[in-house]
């Protein structure tokens, strides 16, 4: 089958998934429908689409977080039933614990794999300095800037070595600046210790610039409109100003903004 | 709050002591000039060094620490039990659906009830001993700290319970590691309420059912028209109120080292 091979041993396979969420009062919402998708093992894959549109959803369907009502998602081969470390997530708000220290907020899911004591310290120690933040180790996370939040954030799952890495609008809070120094750490990273990542934003830049496909889904119920290759663009900080890197945002921009505007009437009626 | 202060040594300190406690001193200084004028008797209002000359007189007799002792043990005990209850009880509330169908009535019409009408119930329960006032004091404080613990265990962030699940913890992990330390502002907030709830019903308790203690000696003085000893005893209660009251602020402070606000307060 050419789409096993596609999807190969570490990659994420979403067959048909739907779902619907059932508030105690009101009316269901249906937010995603019959979703098809493949991401190939260490594939960089970016989920763009109009804000509701379920992106985040999916993102949280492979992660183990919501139960997967239809279709079937697996990773590696082994089909999502729960959360594991094996699926590294970094959230929109960065989730750290506020009680917890840089170094204690990274040590946490390591103490939980039980690793011994002084692998630990030592990775903790390693993967806060990939991140620039040593010094800050004693540091509780409401004394830190929202750049700073997030980098503890993305240590803090890189340490658990995950194979794939779910990131939900993890730079969507921060100032133009930080997010583009950001982008350049996490793509250095990515070169260091090679992942599958699924990276949910509603950047158009953003996402050709982080990634090697591009799927844009509709407005809800959301579901894969096209997926565009932009492994060719993008990568740099530089790359921007590249007219084929240009010529595919000014794409994919124009399919987001009919998905955008569909997303408004069906809010209107 | 407010006034600031350069922080140059004991002087400094003494002064921001000074400003925190200006308006009490300044009541006590009232107080004095008030009765040394005798505007009114002696037996009205006797003069605030006289009781201090009193508690001065008990201290060195060893009753005053006795009294203040066992009412102060009533009261932490009774808040501590009301603490541990009703920490377990909210927690409970907030995970459970039929724990929290059974409990959200009750506490509902039982946390604005006046619990002190139940004291006659409690005599005739356990009798006029110390376990009737530590129970009534339990009664009484332990609402506040239930609302309080199901409010902050029901409002913790889902992404920080996702995010340690994403880590690998076990759902006991996530109530000991998780959720519990995110409500414990909620949570020493209801105690910060129920504390000086403690303080209040323990020493009614005593004045109602007599006995040794301050509430009971503050009545008994009162019966042999010893206004000196009730007055001492209403300044015995503030002091033992405002200790407990600081500790507690202190241990907060200890406790929620990480959290905004006390950061707020040691930049200050």
């Amino acid at each position: 089958m050419a789409d096993a091979s596609a999807a190969g041993a570490g990659g994420i396979r979403i067959a048909n998934v739907g779902h619907t969420y059932r508030p105690p009062r009101g009316r269901p919402v249906t937010a995603l429908e019959e979703v098809s998708l493949e991401v190939a093992e260490n594939e960089f894959l970016a989920l763009l689409g109009p804000s509701g549109c379920g992106k985040s959803t999916l993102l949280y369907l492979i992660g183990g977080f919501l139960p997967i009502e239809s279709g079937g998602i697996s990773v590696g081969g082994t089909p999502v039933a729960a959360p594991g470390p094996d699926r590294g997530v970094v959230f929109q708000h960065f989730a750290l614990f506020p009680w917890k220290t840089v170094r204690e907020n990274v040590l946490y899911g390591l103490e939980k794999q039980r690793l011994p004591k002084a692998e630990r310290e030592a990775r903790a120690a390693a993967f806060i300095e990939m991140v620039h933040l040593d010094g800050f180790e004693d540091s509780y996370p409401s004394q830190l800037s929202g750049g700073m939040k997030q980098r503890v954030a993305i240590a803090r799952t890189l340490a658990m070595d995950p194979g794939t890495l779910l990131m939900d609008e993890p730079f969507g809070a921060l100032d133009a600046q930080t997010r583009s120094l950001m982008h350049e750490e996490l793509l250095a990273i990515l070169k260091r210790t090679a992942k599958t990542v699924v990276f949910v934003t509603h950047d158009v830049q953003e996402a050709v610039l982080l990634a090697d496909r591009v799927a844009v889904m509709t407005a809800r119920p959301g579901r894969i409109k096209t997926v565009v290759d932009v492994a060719d663009v993008g990568g740099a900080a530089d790359a921007i100003r590249d007219p084929r890197f240009v010529e595919k945002v000014d794409f994919l921009w124009g399919q987001v903004r009919d998905e955008a505007l569909a997303a408004q009437k069906g809010g209107a009626g | 709050m407010g006034m600031r202060f350069e922080q140059d040594g004991i002087g400094a300190a003494a002064l921001r002591l000074l400003a925190g406690t200006g308006s009490v001193i300044a009541l006590l200084a009232a107080w004095e000039v008030l009765a040394r004028a005798g505007v009114v008797s002696e037996f009205l209002l006797p003069r605030f060094s006289d009781v201090v000359g009193r508690i001065w007189e008990d201290a060195l007799g060893g009753v005053l620490f006795v009294q203040i002792g066992l009412t102060v043990w009533r009261a932490v005990l009774g808040f501590a039990l009301a603490g541990l209850v009703g920490i377990v009880v909210g927690v409970v509330m907030a995970r459970n659906r039929g724990a929290n169908w059974f409990f959200d009535p009750i506490v509902s019409i039982g946390f604005p009830s006046p619990k002190i009408a139940f004291l006659p119930v409690f005599i005739l329960w356990f009798g006029l001993d110390d376990s009737s006032k530590v129970l009534m004091t339990v009664f009484a404080a332990v609402f506040p700290v239930i609302v309080a613990t199901a409010a902050g265990t029901e409002g913790v962030d889902k992404y920080l319970i996702w995010s340690a699940r994403n880590a690998g913890a076990s759902e006991r992990d996530i109530l000991h590691e998780i959720v519990l330390p995110a409500a414990l502002p909620q949570i020493m907030t209801g105690l910060q309420v129920a504390l000086p709830i403690s303080l209040i019903i323990t020493i009614v308790s005593e004045m109602v059912m007599g006995g040794e203690g301050l509430g009971g000696n503050m009545i008994q003085a009162g019966r042999f028209a010893d206004s000196l000893g009730v007055f001492a005893g209403i300044v015995q209660i503030a002091i033992a109120g405002y200790v407990l009251i600081k500790g507690m602020e202190i241990l907060r402070r200890r406790l929620l080292a990480w959290h905004q606000e006390t950061q707020q307060i040691s930049t200050f």
